[in-house]
C-alpha cells in the first residue's frame, strides 16, 4: 500500500447551504423582508382591515386620515385599506397558485423531451405555439372563452410560464448529460431514470430557483395588466390592478387613491428581484 | 557592468477572498528579477502560485484576487501601483502575454487577421520612444547579439525582426498609425516568424481551421505583435502533444534569441523548464523555494522539495514494473496560517525549526538561492533519489478482455465524418497491465469508452471470456459493466458535484444489487479504506477533496462492483507529478491485491512504461505497434513511436549549457 492519504480534517462541520448563504446576504435580505411585508399584509388582511372591502361608507373620496379609513376611500365610499390589503390577498393567491403550476408542468414536459427525441420535438414545438402568441392577446383570448375571473388569470400566468421553465430546464439537462460524471454514473450501471433524477436533475435545478423568483414577478404584472383591463378578476372583488384601474379617472383629485397598490406592487416586484439576483450570483459564483 | 534589471519583483503577497470570506494567501513575499533577454522558468504543482504570481505582475488576478503587499517594478516603475490606463498601456506593450489552451483563447468567429489586426491598432499608435526611454542604454546584456545582425534603429534600442514597419523609424511614433494595409503586412509577418506557412492566404482562415499548436503559434505572434519586452508563457504548451510541444518550446527559444524579448515561463513540467529556460524559480505553497541556473538546480537541488519533484517526474529509462517515486502527502492548505516552511509536512529532511521558522530565501552560492534553513548548512549534496522499487506483481493469467477490429466513427452535421476508431484488435489477460499511448485524437480515450460500453461500437467484436458482448441486450449489458468498470481522466469532472462522496461510491451497489441495503455503509467504508481514504470521508462533497483525493474515490467508485477489468482514461494527467505517483502505485497495488486486469491510457510514455506489462501505441485510430513495455521503449519499430519517443522531455539540461552561465558571470 502507498503512504495513506488522510483526508484533511473537515473545517466546518457542514458549509451553509449556498441559498442560505445567498439570502443571508443584505440583497437578499432586503428582498426577502420586502417580500414578507406584502405577503404578511395579505395573510393578516382580515385582521389589519376594521372593514369589508366591499363595504361601501358615505363618505367617497375621503382623503388619507380620515377617522376610520387611514388611507381613505375610493369613489363608491369603500375603504382604501381594506380593499388593499384584500387585493395582496387575491393577488398572493393567484400567483403562488398559477406559478408553481406553470414551473411543474414546464418541468415534466422538460423531463419528456429529455426521455425520448420524439417527444423533444412535440415539446418543442408546443413550447414554440405558445410563446407565438403575445401575452395579452393570449390574455384575451383565454378571458373570451373562459370569461372574466380568477381561472383566466391562472391559465394565462400558468401557460406563460410553461415554456419558460420548459426550456430553461431541457438546456440544463442537455448540458449535465454531456459531463463525465453521467458517463461514469452510466458505466456504474445506473439506470436512465436514476441518472435523470438523482444525478442530473439536482445540477440542473439552480438556474430553475432563481426562474421561480423572476416568474413571480412577472406573475405580479400579468395580474395587475389584465385586471387594469377589466379582463381579470371580476369587481367588486378587490386586486392591486383592479384598484389602480379604479383610481386612474381621479388621479388629479385624489391621487392618494392609487398610491397604495403602486407601493405595494413595487415593493413587491423589487423584494422579488432582489431575491432572485442574490439567488443568481450566489449560484454563478 | 551592472545593468538595471528589467522586472523587479519585490516581496510580492497575493490574497484571494473565500466564499465564506476567510482570507487566502496565494502567493506570498515572492521575490525575483529579470533582466533583458533572459528567460526564465516558474515552476511548480498546482496551487503554488505561479500563475497568480504571473498574472499578479499585470494586475489581472481574477476575483477577488489582489496584491497585499509588495512592488513589481519594470524598469523602475511600480505596476502593483501604478493607475488602470497606465496598466493598459503596458499590457501587450511592454508584457505580452500567452495562454495554456489555445483551443479556447481565439474567437471562433473571428478570422486570424481580424485577431492579429486587433492587438496592432491597439498598440500601433503607441509613442515608442517614451515606451522605450527608460530601456535606453540597457541593452548590453543579453539582446547584443540579436541586434548585432540588424543594424541600428533610429533610437538605438528597437528590438528589429527584420521589420519595415511604417512609421517606426520616426522617432515621434504619435503621428504614424499605421494604415490598414501596413497592419496586414505586419500581420503576415508576424505569422511568418511564428512559423505559419502561407500566411498571406491564411489571415483570413478561422480559428477552427488550425491544428492546436498552429493556434498556440498564432497567439504567440498576437504576443509578440505589441513588440514586448517580456514575454509570460502560462503553461503554453500544456494543452499541447508532446510533439507539438517540442516545436513550440523550439519556436520559444528562437524568438527570444533573435527578438531580444525576456520570458517568463510557467510550467509543472521539469522537462519543460529543461529544455527552454537558462534560469528557474520553484514554488511551492505561494513561496519560492528554490531560484537559480536551471543547469544547476537540475544537477544540484538544494531545497528537498525541488529534489522531490525532479525525482518524481517518470524517465523513460526506468524499466516496466517498478514503483514511480512521488512526493508523500498532500500540499498545503493556503487558506491557514502558515508558520514554518510550506514543504515541512511532506519533506523526508524535516527538523524541529522548519515547523516554527518561515526560511528565508537565502543566497547559497553566487547563483542559487533556496528556502530552507537546513540547506543553507548542508554541505554536500542532498542524497539521490532511491532506484526505482520493482513491484512484485504475479505473471498474467488467461485472456479475460479481447477486441477484434474495433470500429467507431463519429458523424456530425454536414462535417465530414471522423474515424476515432479504425480496426483496433487487442487482448487483455487477467493481472496484466496493457498501456496505451498516443496523442489527442489518436482514439485512445474512444477506445476506452467503446470497451467499458459507455459507447457502441460501430464495428467489430468484443469478446469478455470469450463471448462476443459487442451489442449485449438490456440484462447482458449489466452484466458485462459489472465486470468491466472504468476511470476517468478528470477527478473534478467525472464526481457528481451534489452527491456526498459515500453516495458516489454505493450508486453501483445499489445499482448492481451486489450488497444488501443495510451492508452498504460498510462496503463503502471498506472500499474508501481500500484506496486510502478516511472512512469519514463518505459525509463529504467531492469538492472538499483535492485532485489526488478526488481520483481515489473514482477508484473506489469503479472497484464497487468487484469488475475483473479497470479500463483507466488518462488516471494521472490531470495529476500533479508528486501525487501521480500515489494513484499509479494505489492501482498497481489493487491490482496485485485483486488480480484485476487494467487497461492504462496515458499519453506519457514513461509513466505507461513503468506501469505496464504491454504497450499498444496508437496514431489516427490504429494501433501502430505493441509490444512488451522495455521492448516497444528501448527497440521501436514504427516510426511514430520513435518520434514520441523522441519528444519525450526529460528533466535533464540537454547539455551542461555554457550559455546560460557565461550570461551570470557578465551580469556578476
Amino acid at each position: 500500500m502507498t503512504a495513506l492519504t488522510k483526508a484533511a480534517p473537515p473545517l466546518a462541520r457542514r458549509p451553509r447551504h449556498p441559498y442560505r448563504a445567498a439570502l443571508a446576504t443584505g440583497r437578499g435580505r432586503t428582498g426577502l423582508a420586502l417580500v414578507g411585508l406584502v405577503v404578511l399584509a395579505g395573510l393578516l388582511a382580515p385582521l389589519l382591515s376594521g372593514h369589508g372591502p366591499t363595504d361601501q361608507s358615505a363618505l367617497t373620496l375621503a382623503g388619507p386620515g380620515t377617522p376610520g379609513h387611514p388611507l381613505g376611500t375610493d369613489d363608491l365610499g369603500r375603504d382604501l385599506l381594506s380593499r388593499l390589503l384584500h387585493g395582496i390577498r387575491a393577488d398572493l393567491g393567484i400567483i403562488a397558485v398559477a406559478v408553481p403550476l406553470g414551473a411543474l408542468l414546464g418541468c415534466l414536459s422538460a423531463l419528456a423531451a429529455a426521455a425520448h427525441p420524439i417527444a423533444d420535438t412535440v415539446v418543442q414545438r408546443a413550447f414554440d405555439l405558445i410563446l407565438a402568441f403575445p401575452g395579452l392577446i393570449l390574455a384575451l383570448a383565454i378571458t373570451a372563452i373562459l370569461g372574466p375571473g380568477r381561472l383566466p388569470v391562472i391559465a394565462v400566468i400558468t401557460l406563460a410560464e410553461i415554456p419558460v421553465f420548459g426550456r430553461l430546464l431541457r438546456t440544463g439537462i442537455l448540458v449535465q448529460r454531456g459531463r463525465e460524471y453521467v458517463t461514469a454514473a452510466r458505466v456504474g450501471g445506473i439506470s436512465g431514470g436514476r441518472i435523470l433524477t438523482r444525478h442530473i436533475l439536482p445540477n440542473a435545478a439552480d438556474p430553475l430557483v432563481v426562474q421561480i423568483a423572476v416568474s413571480l414577478t412577472v406573475a405580479v404584472f400579468i395580474e395587475g395588466a389584465m385586471s387594469f383591463l377589466g379582463v381579470g378578476v371580476r369587481p367588486p372583488e378587490p386586486t392591486l390592478g383592479a384598484v389602480l384601474s379604479q383610481a386612474m379617472p381621479y388621479l388629479a383629485q385624489a391621487p392618494h387613491f392609487a398610491v397604495g397598490p403602486l407601493v405595494t406592487v413595487t415593493a413587491l416586484v423589487l423584494g422579488l428581484s432582489l431575491v432572485a439576483e442574490a439567488l443568481n450570483r450566489e449560484i454563478r459564483r | 557592468m551592472t545593468a538595471p534589471p528589467l522586472l523587479e519583483v519585490q516581496g510580492l503577497d497575493v490574497g484571494f477572498t473565500t466564499p465564506d470570506g476567510r482570507p487566502l494567501h496565494a502567493v506570498r513575499d515572492v521575490s525575483f528579477t529579470l533582466r533583458r533577454g533572459e528567460t526564465l522558468a516558474v515552476v511548480g504543482e498546482s496551487g503554488s502560485g505561479k500563475s497568480t504570481t504571473a498574472l499578479a505582475l499585470l494586475r489581472m488576478l481574477p476575483g477577488t484576487g489582489r496584491i497585499t503587499g509588495g512592488s513589481v517594478l519594470l524598469d523602475g516603475e511600480d505596476l502593483a501601483t501604478a493607475a488602470e490606463d497606465r496598466l493598459r498601456e503596458v499590457r501587450g506593450a511592454r508584457i505580452g502575454m500567452i495562454f495554456q489552451d489555445p483551443m479556447t483563447a481565439l474567437n471562433p468567429v473571428l478570422s486570424i487577421g481580424r485577431h492579429l489586426d486587433e492587438v496592432l491598432r491597439a498598440h500601433g499608435d503607441r509613442d515608442r520612444t517614451a515606451v522605450n526611454g527608460a530601456g535606453t542604454g540597457t541593452g548590453t546584456s543579453a539582446s547584443t547579439d540579436a541586434r548585432a545582425g540588424t543594424g541600428t534603429g533610429a533610437d538605438g534600442t528597437a528590438r528589429r525582426r527584420k521589420s519595415t514597419r511604417p512609421g517606426k523609424a520616426t522617432p515621434s511614433g504619435k503621428a504614424a498609425r499605421p494604415g490598414k494595409a501596413a497592419r496586414r503586412a505586419r500581420a503576415v509577418e508576424l505569422l511568418r516568424l511564428v512559423g505559419i506557412p502561407d500566411p498571406e492566404r491564411r489571415l483570413d482562415d478561422h480559428p477552427h481551421q488550425f491544428s492546436g499548436g498552429q493556434r498556440q503559434r498564432i497567439l504567440i505572434a498576437m504576443a509578440l505583435a505589441g513588440e514586448p519586452d517580456i514575454l509570460l508563457a502560462d503553461e503554453p504548451t500544456t494543452a499541447l502533444d508532446a510533439t507539438v510541444q517540442d516545436q513550440i518550446l523550439t519556436l520559444l527559444g528562437e524568438l527570444t534569441r533573435t527578438t531580444g524579448t525576456a520570458l517568463v515561463l510557467i510550467t509543472h513540467n521539469m522537462g519543460v523548464v529543461a529544455r527552454a529556460c537558462e534560469r528557474v524559480l520553484v514554488m511551492y505553497g505561494g513561496t519560492v523555494v528554490e531560484d537559480g541556473p536551471t543547469a544547476e538546480v537540475l544537477a544540484r537541488p538544494r531545497h528537498p522539495y525541488t529534489a522531490g519533484l525532479l525525482a518524481a517526474v517518470p524517465r523513460l529509462s526506468a524499466p516496466s514494473g517498478t514503483r514511480l517515486t512521488g512526493i508523500p502527502g498532500t500540499p498545503p492548505d493556503l487558506s491557514l496560517p502558515l508558520a514554518g516552511c510550506a514543504f515541512a509536512a511532506r519533506c523526508a529532511l524535516t527538523e524541529d525549526r522548519c515547523r516554527t521558522t518561515a526560511p528565508p530565501l537565502a543566497a547559497l552560492t553566487d547563483t542559487v538561492r533556496a528556502a530552507c534553513l537546513p540547506a543553507a548548512e548542508r554541505a554536500e549534496p542532498l542524497p539521490p533519489p532511491p532506484p526505482p522499487a520493482r513491484i512484485d506483481r504475479p505473471a498474467p493469467g488467461a485472456v479475460v478482455l479481447a477486441a477484434e477490429g474495433l470500429r467507431k466513427t463519429y458523424r456530425g452535421r454536414g462535417r465530414r465524418a471522423f474515424t476515432a476508431l479504425d480496426g483496433v484488435s487487442l487482448t487483455l489477460a487477467a493481472g496484466e497491465t496493457l498501456g496505451i499511448v498516443g496523442e489527442s485524437g489518436s482514439g485512445k480515450s474512444t477506445l476506452a469508452r467503446v470497451l467499458a460500453h459507455a459507447h457502441p461500437s460501430d464495428g467489430g467484436r468484443i469478446l469478455l471470456d470469450g463471448k462476443d458482448v459487442t451489442r449485449p441486450g438490456r440484462a447482458e449489458l449489466h452484466a458485462v459493466r459489472r465486470r468491466v468498470q472504468m476511470v476517468f481522466q478528470d477527478p473534478y469532472a467525472s464526481l457528481n458535484p451534489r452527491m456526498t462522496v459515500g453516495e458516489i461510491v454505493a450508486e453501483p451497489l445499489r445499482a448492481f444489487g451486489t450488497v444488501a441495503p443495510a451492508e452498504r455503509a460498510g462496503r463503502v467504508a471498506e472500499l474508501l479504506r481500500l484506496v486510502g481514504l478516511d472512512p469519514a470521508a463518505a459525509d463529504r462533497h467531492p469538492r472538499s477533496f483535492s485532485g489526488g483525493q478526488r481520483q481515489r474515490v473514482g477508484i473506489a467508485r469503479a472497484l464497487a462492483p468487484e469488475p475483473s477489468v479497470l479500463i483507466c482514461d488518462e488516471p494521472v494527467s490531470a495529476l500533479d507529478v508528486s501525487v501521480q505517483a500515489q494513484i499509479v502505485g494505489l492501482l498497481t497495488d489493487l491490482q496485485r491485491d485483486l488480480g484485476l486486469a487494467l487497461v492504462f491510457i496515458a499519453h506519457d510514455l514513461a509513466v505507461v512504461r513503468q506501469v505496464s506489462h504491454r504497450i499498444a501505441v496508437m496514431h489516427e485510430g490504429r494501433i501502430v505497434e505493441t509490444g512488451a513495455a522495455d521492448e516497444l521503449c528501448e527497440r521501436p519499430r514504427d516510426p511514430y513511436t520513435r518520434a514520441l519517443l523522441a519528444a519525450a522531455p526529460e528533466p535533464v539540461p540537454v547539455t551542461a549549457a555554457p550559455v546560460p552561465a557565461a550570461a551570470e558571470a557578465v551580469s556578476a
